[in-house]
């Protein structure tokens, strides 16, 4: 691993930050576009791949793929395939109309875009319902429109687990760096000790709540986390604010492990859960 | 847009019951406000305000004008508040929207009908020439209890400010320059603030210093503006669901609690930066004499 | 002479934001920029492909006038060169560009606009780059002033600026196009040419030959050039929000 290389807007890609894998062709995330590419007639061996955004240029060798981190403070757009938590404006007769993020163009979600949704059985989700939906295209060009999904067309079932209305519980707005975060960390291997993208404060929390009977949670890419703590019974209000607490608490201060940890153990005594 | 994306239902459900159980998000208590911070800039009457996650920046000014024909005796005040996208993505550039129009009457309402700045004053030379004061106010985050705030911030900036000092000779204004005569504070009269309360739960639960998420939660709101004596200013209740009028005598005195805790910060960060500024004045002027 | 200072993501609400502060000159301003929004109303009918750029300037301690519409302009124009509105996500929205002037003095009635426009784009730049705007490239601006004996001062200071024959503003990608070029009093050609290479100089290491467009540290790194001043800047910023991941690494 190369020391990180810190891009800014109009900057090329040095030739050797790319990975070098030759089996798959190369994937091109956000914030960099694409110059010139290999091919028989130039005489450039490599991708010239040039910044848009200014980030931490991210590279996976394994995947062959590029990507540039930007600021975490930035507003989301939505992106084929990501996890979001949308919130239903109004309906009409074939969609719901979604909010993803505020005054930005609202998304579609299918009426019978549902696990074993018919028209009879199709949930009936008014103004300010919340979804967990899946972004399923976001067209081309000018004025496209962003659909969403909860269902696996493949499969007809919703998964990854949890697509589908989010019903109590409580949305909580976080950055969206801190969210892809999250999804990231959640995504990996849970099991080892060694905290994914040095993230400790969930399954810290985990431990810690783990008398009242856990809790649920839903990343949305859009920078939302539901979480429900409905097991909780009585104490359900004061674990779900103790859990909202810490993560914007990591997010907007920024903490290391070990500070995360303080600030769920300080947390919890305030909310006389410990 | 020029109004905020409404909450979820989730979100709002879950703000109401957990002030059923006495709890607030952040963990306050009703009657308590955000951490409050208050810096000056370089110039008088320059105050960076923060309450909570709501901040702001007033600006005082002060021009020799023509007092109004009918009034010859008065100085001029003006409150500029001008919401700008900075503030919040829902507020559009140069439009003005309901709650900009909302937010300016309560502070000409509490800060200048209640003549907190005496603007006679302000007057240099009857019916020829007198102060404009002018404070603007610029919004840069929006969470919540923007009224409060801005109040704060005008108040604080008030009584910082200094202007020129004029006199008049043989009928001509002399206005001097910072550096030939000490510049003058305003005359402040009373130090009126407002306090917003936000209702919910059917006039249940009476909050102070409502965060934005809080604000939408609401079902009404009232605004007391009172003074450190008592003397009630202001009392607005435009909109929302009803209130109990005993509920309204009630908050009087919580208002008057906050407002004397506030003005007692406010005293304190004005004495700090007076003396700090008292002491750099005295290392200028020895280097001053140091360079004669 | 001491340097601007700046800072990045001050604010909450706006998607991206900075502050920007030079003491020499005295103005401090602060940029929020929200990108992309929808507009209400449909403003991007002659051109559905590409972002609107809206461009808003507040004044620190009066009320916004022709003065303010006027740099507006000027900065719109600029700001749509380098901002990649066809990117995904921005044809037909917006990208709101807000400044507000909260500190220092306030340009007084009949002076010049064209002293702020520096510290105003500068802003901007760190603004959009906080709130991920795609851009094409980087810029930088400086501001010199010509006295009557025909002496080229940069950053002349408001009284400074009262006195000198003419003032320019000159604003340089981070490839070295010019960007912009305004200017006010009388001057002659020569004269201008010799504040565009000065301009240059401030702007950027202008040694930075080689095709690759490789904007190396090298020469830049004593802090005296502007674009230096933005990449340590940005750089600094990205450090802090990812001390979770350069730190493990």
């Amino acid at each position: 691993m190369t020391t990180p290389l810190i891009l800014l807007p109009g900057d090329e890609v040095p030739s050797d930050y790319l990975p070098s894998s030759k089996s798959n062709p190369l994937k091109i995330g956000s914030g960099l576009r694409l110059l010139s590419q290999p091919s028989t007639k130039s005489k450039e061996p490599n991708h010239v791949l040039s910044a848009t955004q200014a980030g931490i240029l991210e590279t996976d060798a394994r995947r062959n793929t590029i990507s540039l981190l930007s600021f975490p403070n930035r507003r989301y757009i939505p992106t084929t395939n990501d996890l979001i938590i949308a919130q239903v404006h109004h309906s009409s007769a074939d969609f719901f109309h979604c909010m993803i993020t505020p005054h930005t163009a609202q998304a579609l979600l299918g009426q019978l875009s549902f696990e074993g949704a018919t028209k009879k059985t199709r949930p009936m989700l008014k103004q300010g319902d919340i979804v967990y939906a899946r972004v399923l295209s976001v067209g081309i060009g000018a004025g496209a429109e962003v659909e969403l999904t909860c269902v696996n067309p493949a499969t007809g079932k919703a998964n990854p687990g949890g697509l589908g209305p989010l019903n109590g519980g409580m949305v909580f707005d976080l950055s969206t760096g801190m969210a892809a975060r999250l999804l990231h960390a959640s995504s990996s291997s849970a099991d080892d000790d060694e905290p994914v993208d040095g993230l400790v404060v969930l399954s810290e929390l985990g431990k810690k709540l783990e008398g009242f009977g856990g809790f649920e949670l839903a990343v949305g890419r859009n920078g939302k986390v539901w979480v429900d703590c409905s097991n909780a019974e009585e104490n359900a209000i004061k674990v779900t604010i103790a859990i909202g607490r810490c993560l914007q608490g990591t997010d907007e201060h920024n903490l290391n492990p070990a500070d995360q940890k303080k600030l769920v153990t300080r947390t919890l005594r305030d909310m006389k859960l410990v | 847009m020029a109004r905020e994306a409404p909450p979820a239902l989730v979100e709002q459900e879950f703000i109401l019951n957990a002030l059923k159980e006495d709890i607030r998000l952040d963990g306050r208590g009703v009657d308590q406000f955000r951490p409050l911070n208050i810096t000056f800039g370089e110039e008088y009457g320059h105050v960076k305000l923060q309450l909570g996650k709501t901040s702001l920046v007033v600006r005082i000014s002060a021009e020799v004008t023509k007092p109004r024909d009918d009034r010859p005796f008065d100085g001029l005040f003006n409150i500029a508040m001008e919401l700008s996208a900075m503030g919040s993505p829902a507020w559009e550039n140069g439009r003005s929207t309901d709650y900009e129009t909302h937010v300016t009457h309560v502070l000409d309402r509490v800060v200048r009908h209640s003549n907190a700045l005496d603007t006679e004053s302000l007057c240099i030379l009857k019916g020829v020439s007198c102060w404009s004061i002018r404070a603007d106010v610029h919004v840069l985050d929006y969470d919540g209890n923007l009224t409060d705030a801005a109040c704060i911030a005008v108040m604080t900036g008030l009584q910082h400010f200094r202007r020129p000092d004029a006199v008049v000779r043989d009928g001509q204004v002399i206005v001097y320059g910072v550096e030939e005569r000490v510049p003058v504070a305003l005359n402040i009269t009373h130090k009126p603030l407002s306090v917003s309360f936000c209702t919910f739960n059917e006039g249940h639960n009476i909050l102070v210093d409502a965060t934005r998420k809080e604000e939408q939660a609401a079902e009404g709101e009232m605004v007391i503006g009172i003074n450190n004596g008592g003397e009630v200013c202001f009392v607005s209740k435009f909109s929302g669901a009803s209130l109990d009028p005993i509920s309204v005598v009630e908050k009087t005195d919580v208002a008057l609690l906050k407002v004397k805790e506030l003005n007692t910060q406010l005293d304190k960060v004005l004495q700090a930066d007076l003396a700090k500024r008292a002491k750099l004045g005295m290392a200028d002027e020895s280097r001053a004499a140091n360079d004669r | 002479m001491v340097g601007p200072t700046a800072s990045l993501s001050n604010l909450h609400r706006a998607d991206g934001s900075a502050s920007y502060k030079c003491p020499v000159t005295g103005y401090d301003v602060l940029g929020a920029v929200n990108a992309p929004i929808e507009l209400p109303a449909r403003k991007d009918a002659l051109k559905p492909e590409d972002a609107t750029i809206e461009v808003f300037v507040k004044p620190g301690k009066a009320t916004a006038g022709v003065g303010e519409r006027y740099v507006e302009r000027i900065l719109r124009t600029m700001l749509e060169k380098v901002i990649l509105g066809r990117e995904k996500g921005l044809p037909r929205r917006g990208v709101v560009i807000t400044l507000a002037a909260v500190g220092g003095e306030a340009a007084e009635r009949g002076d010049s606009y064209i002293t702020i426009i520096p510290a105003l784009l500068h802003a901007s730049l760190l603004a959009l780059i906080s709130a991920a705007v795609p851009l094409s490239m980087t810029f930088t601006t400086t501001l010199l002033g010509v006295t009557r004996s025909g002496q080229i001062i940069r950053d002349p200071s408001p009284a400074a600026a009262k006195a000198v024959a003419s003032l320019h503003v000159l604003s340089f990608s981070s490839k070295g196009h010019l960007l912009l070029s305004e200017s006010q009093g009388r001057f002659d050609f020569e004269t201008w040419e010799l504040v565009r290479q000065q301009a240059a100089s401030i702007c950027r290491a202008v040694a930075t030959t080689g095709s690759d467009g490789d904007t190396d540290m090298g020469e830049g790194a004593d802090g005296a050039h502007v674009d230096a001043f933005v990449r340590e800047t940005v750089e600094d910023s990205l450090h802090r929000d990812y001390t979770w991941k350069l730190e493990s690494a």
